[in-house]
């Protein structure tokens, strides 16, 4: 109660004082008597004369002086605004310093670190204090940290709010400089716990009191992961805490998909932890990134460039005749791979005294048993070995390869010959080489052939058959050696033998056989020493973005370089040559930092602006006050027994008219998931105005928009629910996520809004955060960009993009058709914020600028909404327009 | 008369009809219970034969009757003698007034318990008029609506009828709420008595007269104006007031008793059937029942 007393604070104690002015009050009603009630009356003449005898003292009675008293006080008391403080109590005098860590170790509870700055802020907005801001990273920009002067603290907000935590360490070191031209009354710190730089702690505790706001989390970094053989090593550094800490690390693909997760385990006390990911060469060749499950920021993620898997591919050309323009047997091979890969050329023992990936033996036999061995060590190591046939091998056929051989081969149409030379079959789809396209006019005329025992059984250690001619002799096999691979093309590398080489099937398929093998580690600086300039930059949250006007092209020398606002992390270069630049690479150690001496320190989870308590006692005076009339009129008379149940019943039902609106099973309409009042009401306004636009333009008749609770409320009415996310929304409970997967699951549309994207980014920062922790509770499906070819920007009007009151962002749709639900994707996810663009008022007047602007931007927000309201309602129905140019040139034929 | 009178009284002429309507509906179901006098008489209803007697014109005999048997027989009709009936009705401010619990005004009650009785009245052949100076008297079916019309046209007034203005020997209905002082209404039956006339009075009350259900202060004013009266708590009160009330209707009953008239009270959440009931049977051996 105390400790309740004690931050119970108030705005204008003055009023207070009114107080005593209640006993004058108590004297007043008591010499006060209520007014009587007038009644007309016939036979007044018989009450006269009994008056006097009657007559009482007519009195307030006691409680109800009380009860009057304690409205009157608790108006007072509301009046002078009472407010609970959350945060420490920084009495000082003179302008406030805000000193916010805003690195990348500030991303991990950034909507919180911004609450706890702008409680700061309400406080000195309500003492009146000025407030200077001091961020300790460098802005984006590449401007050093920067110190306001002090100014009211509305003008602070702004600044504060358009705060994004940066993807490099804090500057310390030049924070320090600039706190010494700092004279504070006292210090609010939002600390990241980290740094090792005791002179910014020692100023920081010579301007005045300070309080020290820090989180409970320590940072998380992703430091350089190792690649041996197929499996993948994620290192993970923070600094030690008391407790042993889990966490997951996530191996994603190109297209963001997860294709492994390891829980990396901190010990307490410890400071690194290790996981391994095990993962299918396959895949692991296709990993782009590994990201920490943990709260996102530039430090969870680790980029991962083509120098962990860098396949450089051997070509031996020992026969001599490997060069021989179009004739060569290499020449079409070399051709096929030069501009993606690095190709060494030279004899065996040359090409294999370097790490190889990939061996590529064009009609070569061989016996040797020096070769044998070095070839048997190759693929001991996990290396590739494609192999053409030829003439040569089909005279000596030897035992590095996939099938047995016939001794002859195999001659297919000629001038000797009826039979047409065959073309390809399709690839079955479990081959390497499914999806390509098998050109017509490719023509086998020789080939080997292997002994049927070899192809059919499990023989020759499980040979696989990966192509196929039309007659179902085998082109291409494969069988696994030790850790490494064999596969054999039944014909010849040159045009001698078929067309294949001839084709550009040729060189898909070189390409997804060398994708295929592991990849090494680059051991050589080979690589160019230009700079490379920055191709996709990772943002404060680790999210990539393009890159920033003041990031510059970074020389390949400085790839371990500690990340800086000219060198932020992210991909440098273009294509093969991309490399990526992380955070951890330059980060050595992580040190926790001790709280600055002499300050009151504070839990950044404990902080919350401050609880304005006024409304409460106004509204029980309120309350009280209607009761004491309620009184009156029952002492005077005036109320009686059925008039009370009347007010009762009055009361009730206006009530429960407001708990549900209108029965939601009885009209079509429109639905949001309530959040906060704020976004409630851009909610209600944007589908009012998307209904009211909707009824205009089509068929469609919807009603009033809802407000629903998912868990709560049956969803089950509405054919779209409008989901708009904040930065601090709690992860959605079990019965919250049920209910909403279950809404999805049965063909409901959940349009989910982060409000921060394209033109409008910035605007709600954390969001795309918020909506990556919540989207792990909902059964969110595999997700592809929204293009004009979708049923969506089909189904009313024909559209090619997308806006709300933002343009430019991405809108993101389910990928894979799902008949059950007639392929209306469950989820949609952007950002455009469209509930703002469809906003009107009751006169019909846009409440929200569109940005850039423009009526046609705003039309078009418009003609979204309805596509989607058309799409909730008819789902697939105009799904034929997609096919349309298909239809046509069929009905052509 | 002035345009303001001649609007007012178009204004009750309209309501006229439902009160009419009402009317002739509650003397229909008292004409119903109430049985004929059985006396030979002037009239047109057959009541008996009887024997020719020396004297009888030849004209009285009927002829068809005689003819069934060996004697002459008399058709005799029953008596149908009319008499006047006076009737006076408060119409006073205080009569206009009804509280929540009351189904009408007392006026309007007044009214129809009035011409109710006058209906049944005309209906059994009598003559009515009201106690007004240079009034007509009705009779006969077409009576009731000129008598409804006259009486809508009367001007207001607080007094009690003038025992002057009646003839002797005249059967008179007094109905009103006898709230007048007391000293009113003993003059006004003196007068009514030394006259003498035979009077039946009809004292209609709103039930929230009768039983002043009102709780807490209240400040009670009268209708017409005048000085109001302060009562800190009606409960308190109710008692006194219902015995004043019961003291008043005895010391009318007194009166009454002692002029040989006839008494009754009415309170207007009761069926205006049950008051005409008792007034018709209470009436019933002076005129009604000498139809």
């Amino acid at each position: 109660m105390m400790a309740l007393l004690a931050t119970l604070h108030f705005a204008q104690p003055a009023l207070l004082l009114a107080l005593v002015l209640l006993p004058i009050l108590w004297w007043l009603l008591r010499v006060t008597p209520p007014a009587p009630r007038r009644q007309e009356f016939p036979a007044i003449r018989l009450l006269r004369g009994l008056v006097a005898v009657a007559q009482t003292a007519a009195r307030t009675p006691l409680w109800l002086l009380a009860l009057r008293l304690l409205a009157a006080a608790l108006v007072i008391v509301a009046l002078a605004g009472p407010t609970l403080r959350r945060g420490a109590a920084d009495e000082g005098k003179g302008p406030l310093l805000i000193v916010l860590d805003d690195g990348w170790t500030a991303a991990a509870a950034w909507p919180s670190r911004l609450a706890a700055a702008e409680s700061a802020l309400d406080r000195a907005a309500t003492a009146g204090r000025e407030v200077a801001l001091l961020t300790t990273a460098a802005g984006e920009d590449a401007s050093p940290p920067t110190l306001t002067v002090p100014m009211p603290a509305s003008e602070v907000r702004p600044r504060l709010a358009a705060l994004r935590p940066k993807p490099w360490p804090s500057d310390r070191a030049l924070a320090t400089d600039l706190l010494s031209k700092a004279e504070p009354g006292s210090v609010v710190y939002v600390s990241d716990g980290v740094g090792d730089d005791p002179a910014f702690r020692h100023a920081l505790a010579h301007l005045g009191p300070v309080v020290e706001i820090r989180a409970a989390d320590a940072p998380m970094l992703l430091t350089a992961p190792s690649l041996d053989a197929g499996t993948l090593t994620a290192h993970l550094r923070s600094t030690p805490t008391a407790l042993p800490r889990d966490v997951a690390v996530l191996a994603q693909g190109n297209d963001g998909h997860s294709l492994a997760r390891a829980v990396l385990h901190l010990e307490a006390g410890a400071s690194e932890a290790t996981a391994t990911l095990d993962l299918p060469p396959e895949l692991a060749n296709t990993l782009s990134r590994l990201v920490l499950e943990a709260a996102p920021s530039a430090g969870a993620v680790w980029l991962l460039d083509e120098t962990n898997r860098r396949r450089p591919v051997g070509l031996l050309t020992e026969g001599g005749a490997g060069d021989a323009p179009l004739i060569g047997p290499l020449y079409y091979v070399r051709r096929a791979l030069d501009p993606g890969a690095e190709l060494r050329e030279g004899d065996l023992a040359t090409l294999l005294s370097r790490d190889l990936s990939v061996l590529i033996l064009a009609d070569v036999v061989v016996n040797d048993p020096v070769q044998v061995k070095l070839l048997d060590d190759f693929l001991a190591k996990g290396g590739t070995l494609i192999r053409f046939a030829g003439p040569n091998l089909a005279a000596h056929p030897d035992a590095l390869l996939p099938v047995s051989l016939l001794e002859t081969d195999r001659q297919l149409g000629g001038a000797m010959s009826w039979a047409q030379p065959p073309t390809l079959a399709a690839f079955e789809p479990q081959t390497p080489f499914a999806g390509l396209t098998v050109p017509k006019d490719v023509r086998v005329t020789r080939q080997v052939l292997a002994t049927p025992a070899s192809v059919l059984g499990s023989s020759k250690e499980g040979a696989k058959i990966w192509a196929t001619l039309a007659d179902g002799t085998p082109l291409v096999t494969e069988a696994t050696r030790k850790a490494g691979r064999i596969v054999l093309f039944h014909v010849t590398a040159n045009a001698d033998w078929s067309d294949l080489p001839l084709s550009g099937l040729f060189v898909d398929m070189l390409h997804r056989l060398v994708g295929l093998a592991h990849g090494i580690t680059a051991e050589d600086a080979e690589q160019a020493t230009q700079p490379l300039p920055p191709t996709q930059l990772l943002d404060g949250f680790g999210q990539l973005t393009a890159p920033t006007a003041a990031a510059l092209a970074l020389p390949p020398a400085d790839l371990a370089s500690l990340a800086s606002p000219r060198h932020p992390p992210g991909f440098y270069g273009q294509g093969a040559a991309r490399r990526a630049h992380n955070l951890g690479a330059g980060i050595a150690r992580l040190v926790a930092a001790p709280a600055v001496e002499g300050a009151s320190v504070q839990s950044l989870a404990g902080v919350s602006r401050d609880a304005d308590l006024s409304p409460w006692p106004m509204a029980a005076a309120v309350a009280l006050l209607a009761l004491d009339l309620l009184i009156s009129l029952a002492l005077r008379g005036l109320l009686r027994r059925a008039d009370v149940a009347v007010l009762l019943l009055l009361s009730l039902s206006s009530a429960h008219a407001q708990a549900p609106s209108d029965n939601p099973a009885l009209a079509t309409r429109l639905a949001y998931i309530s959040t906060d009042a704020a976004r409630d009401a851009v909610a209600l306004a944007g589908l009012q105005g998307l209904s009211d636009y909707v009824n205009r333009r089509t068929n469609a008749a919807l009603a009033t928009p809802n407000a629903v609770h998912p868990g709560r409320d049956e969803l089950g009415f509405y054919p779209l629910l409008y989901w708009p996310i904040g930065a601090l929304d709690p992860t959605p409970d079990a019965a919250w996520a049920k209910a909403l997967n279950d809404y999805m699951d049965n063909g409901g549309i959940v349009l989910i809004d982060t409000r921060d994207s394209g033109s409008g980014e910035g605007f709600a920062p954390g969001t795309a955060a918020a909506l990556e922790r919540i989207g792990r509770v909902l059964g969110v499906p595999k997700l592809t960009p929204l293009t004009s070819a979708h049923v969506l920007a089909r189904s009313f009007y024909l559209l090619h993009d997308f806006p709300g009151r933002f343009d430019g962002g991405t809108v993101w749709v389910q990928r894979d058709e799902d008949r059950t639900n007639d392929s209306v994707s469950p989820v949609i996810i952007g950002g455009n914020d469209w509930a703002a663009a469809w906003a009107t008022d009751a006169v019909g007047r846009n409440l929200y600028a569109t940005i850039p602007g423009g009526v046609r931007q705003r039309v078009l927000a418009y003609r979204f909404g309805v596509n989607l309201v058309m799409y909730a309602l008819t789902g697939n129905y105009k799904g034929d327009q997609v096919h349309v140019p298909a239809l046509l040139e069929r009905l052509g034929q | 008369m002035n345009a303001a009178t001649l609007t007012r009284a178009e204004s009750l002429a309209a309501t006229l009809p439902p009160l009419l309507v009402a009317a002739e509906r509650v003397a229909n179901t008292v004409a119903q219970g109430v049985h004929g006098r059985r006396r030979v008489g002037q009239g047109d209803s057959f009541w008996q034969f009887r024997a020719a007697q020396p004297g009888d014109s030849a004209r009285e005999i009927d002829w068809r009757q005689s003819a069934r048997a060996d004697r002459l027989y008399v058709r005799q009709t029953e008596w149908e003698a009319a008499q006047t009936i006076c009737l006076w009705r408060d119409c006073g401010a205080r009569m206009r007034w009804r509280s929540p619990l009351g189904a009408e005004t007392k006026q309007a009650r007044a009214d129809v318990l009035l011409l109710a009785l006058a209906a049944l009245l005309l209906r059994a052949g009598e003559r009515v008029r009201l106690v007004a100076p240079g009034l007509p008297e009705f009779s006969g079916r077409a009576g009731l609506a000129r008598l409804a019309a006259t009486l809508a046209a009367t001007p207001d007034s607080e007094t009690m009828p003038d025992a002057a203005l009646l003839p002797r020997y005249a059967n008179v209905v007094l109905v009103g709420d006898m709230l007048a002082p007391m000293e009113e209404i003993a003059a006004c039956l003196s007068g009514l008595a030394a006259r003498p006339v035979q009077a039946h009075l009809v004292q209609v009350l709103d039930p929230a007269e009768q039983s002043l259900p009102y709780e807490g202060r209240v400040l009670f004013a009268p209708i017409a104006g005048g000085p109001t009266e302060l009562v800190a708590n009606v409960a308190e009160l109710r008692p006194a007031y219902v015995a004043r009330l019961a003291a008043q209707r005895a010391a009318i009953g007194d009166l009454c008793a002692g002029a040989g008239f006839g008494f009754q009270t009415h309170a207007t959440d009761a069926p205006a059937t049950a008051a005409l009931m008792a007034l018709a049977a209470a009436m019933a051996p002076d005129a009604v029942a000498r139809r």
